[in-house]
């Protein structure tokens, strides 16, 4: 089998997933290593990428998803007409960020740095599956650590957490 | 809602002075205690009119730095007095840097958000999978496919009945309905029942036909429960309890 046949194979696993597919799936189904398995997806992405393809191949935690460009989502929206899109309020947005960066944190840790309580918040972003329960701190009350999905690295087009980019010093003269 | 239409930007104290801050152009270590507040107080006013209940989240901060300016205000003792104490402007500076670089960052995410959200994906294929759909079926041979028929063959030679109603043309022997009433004075003496044993020695197809319409009847109305544990077992069915009448 040449890696053509292969990438085709796991364009096909793609297509026929839908969700996201775990490297360690598609090693296990083409019965190769792993690390052959990653070359071939990082390939498969240029690939995609250079041949200027309707569709890419994006990569969240590991695991891999046929996805549209977002430079053609104004035809695809013009295609299935007006949609109710939900953006997040601001102050969704700030809690948000806040997990993001400091992750795992506790909800009091979250509002002393907002200076505002932010338990709606919370819930319209655990609603959006943004974020989710990471576990308890082992102190009073065990609080419950917040930490964000791998929805949220795909809704905001990260393949892992540490693409968040720094915030620097600079940034906030 | 007043607080949405004249607070929609500010969310909470430290987000209103960190406006407060940047409109007068300076670094935040360089902001003036005693002109913030006035300008805080400012802002508070206008906002008391609106909403009580949310200004009091405000007032906090309010006295807050209230509580600093009046120790500008007020002269110094020559030699510093406790300097474990965390200098309050300094704490509210540290907190306000805190909270500017996530203000920063959600900049960012919404930037993100607005881009990726042009993306769509597929779900996936609705694959019909041969071997879970046999699966309905695991643990019944054919042989107890054969068994169950000559259980109710055996009860009484059907083929003999039948053939007599053929010629007879009588009316339907009991109705849905007067075998439900049947059925009712059953599971007032016992309390579960199998199937089978709603049958004498005397049924005609007909009658097994109507009996299993009144349980499906009595089912829906949640009069009995029933339990089959493999397919074409015997059906045991059990009285629900009545709660009135």
């Amino acid at each position: 089998m040449d890696d053509r046949e292969t990438m085709g194979i796991i364009e096909s696993i793609l297509f026929v997933s839908g969700d996201p597919v775990s490297l360690k799936d598609i090693a296990k189904v083409l019965e190769i290593d792993v690390r052959i398995a990653r070359k071939l997806m990082e390939r498969m992405i240029d690939t995609f990428n250079f041949e200027r393809r309707g569709l890419q191949i994006i990569k969240v935690n590991d695991s891999y998803q046929l996805a549209t460009r977002p430079e053609f989502s104004e035809y695809i929206q013009k295609y299935i007409g007006p949609e109710q899109k939900q953006t997040l309020s601001q102050a969704a947005l700030e809690t948000l960020s806040i997990i993001a960066y400091r992750q795992p944190i506790t909800r009091g840790d979250i509002e002393s740095i907002r200076g505002v309580k932010c338990e709606y918040a919370l819930n319209i972003l655990s609603e959006r599956g943004l974020i989710k329960e990471v576990g308890r701190l082992e102190a009073p009350g065990r609080p419950i650590l917040y930490g964000t999905t791998d929805l949220f690295l795909k809704s905001f087009g990260l393949s892992s957490i540490k693409d968040l980019p720094p915030i620097t010093e600079e940034d906030l003269a | 809602m007043a607080y949405s239409v004249k607070l929609a930007n500010f969310e909470g104290p430290l987000d209103l002075l960190l406006h407060l801050v940047s409109k007068s152009r300076v670094k935040i270590e360089d902001i003036s205690i005693a002109e913030i507040t006035e300008q805080y107080l400012d802002y508070l006013e206008k906002m008391k009119k609106f909403d009580i209940e949310i200004a009091s989240e405000f007032l906090v901060m309010a006295a807050t730095l209230l509580y600093m300016k009046s120790q500008l205000l007020v002269p110094k003792p020559s030699e510093p007095v406790d300097t474990e104490e965390i200098d309050p402007q300094q704490e509210l500076i540290l907190k306000l840097t805190e909270y500017k670089k996530y203000k920063k960052a959600s900049e960012y995410l919404r930037q993100r958000e607005e881009t990726y959200s042009g993306i769509y994906y597929k779900l996936p294929e609705e694959i019909i999978n041969e071997e879970s759909s046999k699966t309905l079926f695991t643990g019944v041979t054919s042989q107890q496919l054969l068994k169950a028929l000559l259980k109710i063959l055996s009860k009484r030679p059907l083929v003999k009945k039948e053939k007599e109603i053929t010629h007879e043309l009588r009316k339907d022997s009991i109705s849905v309905y007067q075998r439900i009433k049947q059925l009712e004075a059953i599971f007032y003496e016992k309390e579960q029942c199998s199937f089978y044993e709603l049958f004498n020695d005397q049924y005609t197809k007909t009658d097994i036909v109507v009996t299993f319409l009144a349980l499906l009847e009595m089912l829906k109305n949640n009069d009995v429960e029933a339990y089959q544990q493999n397919p074409f077992d015997d059906i045991i069915i059990r009285r629900r309890k009545v709660s009135n009448g």
